[in-house]
């Protein structure tokens, strides 16, 4: 019996269609872009020198991996899981592709697939153990993200690597990585930013995504090939670390040492959740982890532009995930209270 | 097998032959064969353990058989997951409401199976389906775009069938589908399922509801200890014989409890109300009593409980024990005033899963684990727990088994036990036997009536007519939230359902509905 | 009136055949895959086993003996107590955990020092100082997580950033290094035990001072109280667990501030160990809370709540202590600590992994 048979005439598809269209923006978009602006604002009333190019471009710079890995992340939280490894990722990815650099004086896309191959394995690595494993998230990264590390420090050999040759400078700070003032790392990563909220909003596979977070055995008894999916999330976070990677040696200077990735898998987690994703799952937004990414970097950088401690940048960031966890908690009660 | 024979039929749209299941070393299906004609409603029924939800599960993919044959119009198949058993046109709707309760009804509807256009979601085709659909289910068109979670539960259940409808099922399979539906939205049900059917759709019913199978099934099949019984027509049996298949063995007659004389009056309510829920509602219990509240899911009876316990608060009204008007803030201070709960949803409102039966017994009443308060003794807990063991005849090897690995029927008296470890003056029972088997319901219908005998003020909040019927001494009906009749000494099922129905007792109810244990053959 | 035929034994879920049935070996097996304290103690004594062999071999940089373990155990005291902190955190489930601890770690134990070293209070008035701070530093978490409604991963991450950066303003940076200070270092040092000493190695004090004390004080709390029972209840299932009369919200940022509570004990013990209060004490390279974290998911925790003992976090503790201060013996240097890294990560994944398999084997947990 075909569905036809059971409705009438259909009224005109397009207003139908934009009414069943996913929303494109949480909510927590509009607060944090509010947010931000004032904060700008204020930083250009007291420190005159945070609107100019000088400061925005190395903030610009700063912003492009957390938020690169964050669209990873948002992934890979929407499924109701997490990656703590992304730290030591970095660390082994960067460590790997400096060292080629180093020995051999590679083309910048060979030094690129590195990365981004590396990367990629590693998050595969994590997404087949999650997936196929019956093991909870946090536990395997936790474990694997040692493992990373272990491996780095071994490719480290030493403390440092040295004499980076400046093959990845279309990605720094310097005039050869950027066009019209915008850093190329910055611009690469509002690109992938966009790519991923379209994916998220207009396939199949993005709209299975929220629903494996949101009920994984409802997903499955759906059909919904749950597995490669989360494989898909983490094997994605994987690659984008790679290539933040590269972006964290180009912003560097041409030595890299041990601390490198050190503490980031918590500033983009942080990114993520300000942003409006909810860590339970099922519900999120790349465009808030890009805006979160800005706001905390923005709350780093200005902190030592005030001339402040720049450890009091950390206690705003603490405030700060209260703020916007907080303010996206009350909008979902009232949301379902409607 | 004579079955086949009595449905006189060719080719079936589903055949399932010499099916076995085990788990690990447990047989779950020992032998099953089931026959499904197209364009029919077949019942299948059978205690919890008979294995109807391995059968299920293995006809939607969820689960592979270890052997046996499926066949599809004749055709053999092999289904290995759920895409599969999707692809051959079987939807499963089971009793929770498997969506997702972030995205909208029109996404939940295509979630698996989203139309696309060179990759991206083709939204305007899908919106082109949903038109039409809600509205065959019964949902307001506007409702397309709401988010599943801000939903009712009998809302959601009906999106999930109007997901199974826009997937072009030709096995529709429906788990326990009444069991939170009210009488009006039973009958919604009823009129699509007979749509689907008369378009050629087969059926699956599973429910512990033997009355209502009357109504709706074609066909039934009977499970008992993982293998299929019968397979009958549904007028070749009448529900006391489908009960007895189901047991294995022959239902007592009388009734568990002779009505005794009763004592005080314990709980009194007066011109109770909580808005939006009940109102108005004016009952008494007694000592020594047994009152039981007849009521489906929505019509107030499980949030009066909730509101006499203290987990809701009345909006207005009186509420009185023993005379003393009170007002109940929290569970503790009902405990405190001598009322027990036992709440109806045992796995997420009651059960403990991986904790041991003696923690689930006790931990009502953890004072009593030490002499001084604040301290906890595993000697006491196991003395308690013991003991109830015995006296409600738990099956068990020890206090210290995992409540997750028993049986319905034996989970739920760990849980009734909990109410008793301290006596209380007023026992409120919330679907006191759901999810149980036959044989563990009767014995906890005993307890309860044995608690009455000793004085005891029980009121029972039910959605179950035969359960309410058995056990009460007085029978209240709620309807959209009012009493709509009481009932003293002899009631029928007929007169009950009418006024939970709300309708007049000799009009309009179909003369087949629901032939109780004391007559033969349905009419 | 009963049924005429009895009815049958309904089937349970995952179930092995009736214990009289199965042999030892197989029940053996079983226990030692699902029984987290069985699983440990059986690598404890492979690990003591595979170093001791290396070291009658020659391989070892110094004697695998037990004056070397128990030296080693210093390093086990911070660990088994916050250990103890997560795994009373994580029991309380809804997704309990605290990343926290160290920030609390070295804010605590920066103000501990300004009490002892700056201020010059006494030691048990400083040491109170540290208790009584950790703990409202921990009921801060608590209050955001049972009463507002936060996840816990999120409060205990914004509060590890508020916390680290707090210790590292109020101390401008620079540890604390009084006299006071250094002379504590004498209590971190190993003792003879009174009495049996003689024969037994030299123990580091922090073991019976801190260590066994917290360690008794916990599982009392878990086995011996109600309130140990209204954890598990409500880290199973706090729904059910309000329908039995249970005030879920003061129970739940009770852990919390507990948590709280001991990670200030820790700053005391962390500050006699380094003989100084530093502001990073608990927060350098990888933090204090991941290892935390770690022991307690080896311990045998489960992440969701409501599963978890004190022998398995004293067991996985000496685990991977023992363990570590093999690893340093066999390879020297900063190999051992690469390898120690490794090892973690390796057991960690395996214990898991093990976790998962066992679920599917056996049923239940």
């Amino acid at each position: 019996m075909s569905i036809d048979e059971r409705t009438k005439a259909a009224p005109p598809a397009k207003a139908t269609a934009r009414r069943i269209l996913p929303s494109p923006v949480t909510g927590q978009e509009f607060v944090l872009i509010g947010v931000i602006a004032v904060l700008w604002v204020l930083l250009g009333i007291f420190t005159p020198a945070f609107l100019t190019p000088n400061s925005i471009q190395p903030l610009l710079v700063s912003i492009a991996p957390i938020a690169l890995i964050g669209v990873g992340m948002t992934f890979v939280i929407i499924t109701a899981g997490i990656d703590v490894s992304v730290g030591g990722a970095i660390m082994l990815c960067a460590v790997v592709v400096a060292k080629t650099m180093v020995s051999a004086d590679v083309p910048l896309f060979v030094a690129l697939a590195i990365a981004i191959g590396l990367g990629l394995l590693l998050g595969l690595i994590n997404g087949a153990l999650i997936a196929y494993g019956r093991v909870h998230a946090i536990i395997i990264t936790f474990g694997t993200a040692n493992i990373f590390q272990f491996v780095a420090l071994r490719v480290f050999a030493s403390s440092t690597v040295n004499g980076i040759p400046g093959t990845l400078d279309v990605f720094g700070r310097g005039e050869a990585g950027r066009t019209f003032g915008v850093p190329h790392s910055f611009a690469i990563t509002v690109v992938v930013v966009i790519a991923a909220w379209w994916y998220l909003r207009h396939t199949a596979g993005g709209r299975h995504l929220f629903a494996i977070g949101g009920n994984a055995n409802a997903a499955r008894l759906a059909g919904i090939k749950v597995q490669p999916r989360v494989m898909v999330a983490y094997g994605l976070t994987g690659a984008l670390v790679g290539l933040a990677a590269c972006f964290i040696i180009a912003s560097g200077t041409s030595t890299l040492d041990q601390a490198v990735g050190s503490g980031k898998e918590l500033q983009v987690i942080a990114a993520v959740v300000i942003g409006g994703t909810s860590i339970l799952g099922g519900r999120g937004s790349v465009i808030g982890t890009l805006l979160g990414a800005i706001l905390v970097q923005t709350v780093t950088s200005g902190v030592t532009q005030l001339g402040w401690p720049s450890q009091l940048a950390n206690l705003f960031v603490g405030i700060f995930i209260i703020i916007a966890v907080g303010t996206d908690l009350l909008r979902e009660r009232a949301r379902r209270k409607s | 097998m004579s079955a086949e024979t009595t449905l006189a039929t060719e080719t079936y749209r589903l055949e399932l032959r010499d099916i076995v299941k085990s788990y690990g070393g447990v047989r779950a299906i020992r032998h099953a064969d089931i026959a499904i004609t197209p364009g029919t409603v077949h019942a299948l029924v059978g205690e919890n353990g008979a294995g109807k939800s391995t059968l299920i599960k293995i006809i939607a993919g969820a689960e592979i058989a270890d052997a046996g044959t499926i066949a599809f119009d004749g055709q053999l198949r092999s289904i290995s997951s759920t895409s599969d058993s999707i692809a051959l046109g079987v939807q499963t709707v089971y009793q929770e409401p498997q969506l997702f309760p972030e995205l909208s009804v029109a996404e939940n509807v295509f979630v698996g199976r989203e139309i696309t256009k060179a990759g991206r979601v083709d939204w305007a085709g899908q919106a082109a389906q949903m038109h039409g659909l809600l509205d065959t289910v019964g949902l307001p068109e506007s409702l397309a775009t709401s988010i599943v979670g801000t939903l009712s539960i009998a809302q959601q259940q009906q999106v999930s069938i109007a997901k199974a409808l826009a997937s072009d099922a030709s096995v529709l399979i429906l788990d326990e589908p009444s069991a939170i539906l009210t009488d009006p939205e039973i009958e919604v049900l009823f009129t699509v399922i007979r749509r689907l059917t008369a378009a050629g759709v087969s059926v699956i019913y599973i429910s512990h509801r033997l009355d209502e199978l009357f109504r709706i099934a074609d066909a039934v099949t009977v499970m008992r200890d993982g293998e299929t019984i019968t397979t009958r027509p549904i007028g070749e049996l009448s529900v006391r014989q489908i009960a007895e298949l189901m047991v294995g063995g022959v239902l007592s007659e009388s009734r568990p409890k002779d009505a005794g004389t009763s004592g005080a009056t314990v709980l009194e309510l007066t011109d109770f109300s909580r808005e939006g829920k009940f109102s108005n509602v004016n009952l008494t219990v007694r000592a020594g009593e047994i009152v039981g509240i007849y009521g489906l899911v929505g019509s107030g009876a499980s949030e009066i409980a909730g509101v006499i316990y203290g987990m809701d608060k009345a909006t207005s009204g009186t509420m009185a024990i023993d005379g003393t008007p009170v007002t109940v803030k929290r569970p503790s201070q009902a405990k405190k005033l001598g009322i027990h709960l036992l709440p109806a949803n045992r796995s997420s409102q009651a059960s403990f899963s991986f904790q041991s039966i003696g923690l689930n017994i006790v931990i009502g009443e953890l004072g009593l684990l030490g002499r001084i308060p604040g301290f906890a003794s595993m000697r006491r807990q196991r003395a308690i727990a013991d003991d109830f063991i015995k006296r409600l005849a738990i099956k068990t090897p020890s206090e210290k088994q995992p409540i997750s690995a028993m049986s319905g029927g034996n989970a739920q008296k760990v849980v009734l036990a909990r109410q008793l470890v301290r006596r209380p003056e007023l026992l409120v029972l919330a679907e006191p036997t759901q999810g149980v088997d036959v044989g563990a319901k009767e014995e906890i219908h005993r307890i309860i009536s044995g608690l009455a005998d000793e004085g005891t003020a029980v009121l029972v909040v039910t959605s179950d007519l035969g359960e309410v019927l058995r056990i009460s001494d007085r029978i209240l009906v709620i309807k959209a939230g009012e009493i709509a009749a009481e009932f003293t000494g002899e009631a029928t099922q007929v007169e009950i359902l009418a006024a939970a129905a709300g309708a007049d007792p000799d009009a309009e109810i179909e003369i087949d509905i629901v032939p109780t244990a004391q007559t033969e053959t349905p009419t | 009136m009963t049924l005429v035929n009895e009815t049958r034994p309904i089937q349970t879920s995952g179930n092995k055949k009736p214990r009289g049935q199965r042999n030892l070996a197989s029940r053996a097996l079983e226990a030692l895959l699902t029984q987290r304290v069985v699983l440990l103690a059986v690598l404890i004594v492979i690990v003591i086993v595979v170093m001791s062999l290396l070291d009658s071999a020659g391989r070892l940089s110094g004697p695998y003996d037990p004056d070397y373990l128990a030296s080693s155990l210093i390093s086990a005291v911070p660990l088994v107590m916050l250990g103890l902190a997560e795994l009373l955190v994580i029991l309380s489930g809804r997704g309990g955990i605290d990343l926290s601890v160290g920030s609390i770690v070295s804010l605590s134990g920066i103000l501990f020092g300004m009490a002892y070293g700056e201020w010059h209070l006494s030691f048990v008035a400083s040491l109170l100082v540290a208790v009584i701070s950790g703990g409202i530093f921990g009921a801060v978490n608590g209050v955001l997580v049972a009463y507002i409604g936060f996840p816990p991963l999120i409060a205990t991450l914004a509060t590890y950033y508020a916390y680290r950066s707090l210790a590292l303003v109020i101390s401008d940076q620079k540890p604390i290094n009084s006299k006071e200070i250094q002379d504590f270092y004498s209590a971190a040092q190993s003792i003879e035990l009174p009495v049996i000493g003689g024969s037994l190695p030299l123990v580091p004090l922090g073991i019976f001072t801190f260590l066994i004390p917290t360690a008794l004080i916990v599982w009392f709390l878990l086995n011996k109280t109600t309130f140990g029972r209204r954890l598990y209840a409500l880290g199973t299932n706090d729904t059910a667990a309000q329908w039995t009369g249970i005030n879920v919200r003061p129970n739940r940022l009770a852990v919390y501030a507990l948590s709280g509570v001991i990670a200030g004990l820790v700053a005391v013990v962390t500050v006699s160990q380094f003989a100084s209060a530093r502001p990073d004490a608990g927060t350098s390279g990888n933090g204090m809370a991941l290892p935390a974290i770690t022991i307690a998911v080896l311990g045998g925790v489960a992440i969701t709540g409501g599963i978890g003992r004190v022998s398995g976090i004293v067991l996985a503790t000496l685990l991977i202590v023992w363990l570590n201060a093999g690893i340093l013996l066999a390879l020297p240097g900063n190999d051992g600590s690469q390898f120690q890294l490794l090892a973690l990560g390796l057991v960690l994944v395996f214990a898991s992994l093990l976790n998962g398999l066992t679920k599917r084997k056996y049923g239940g947990i």
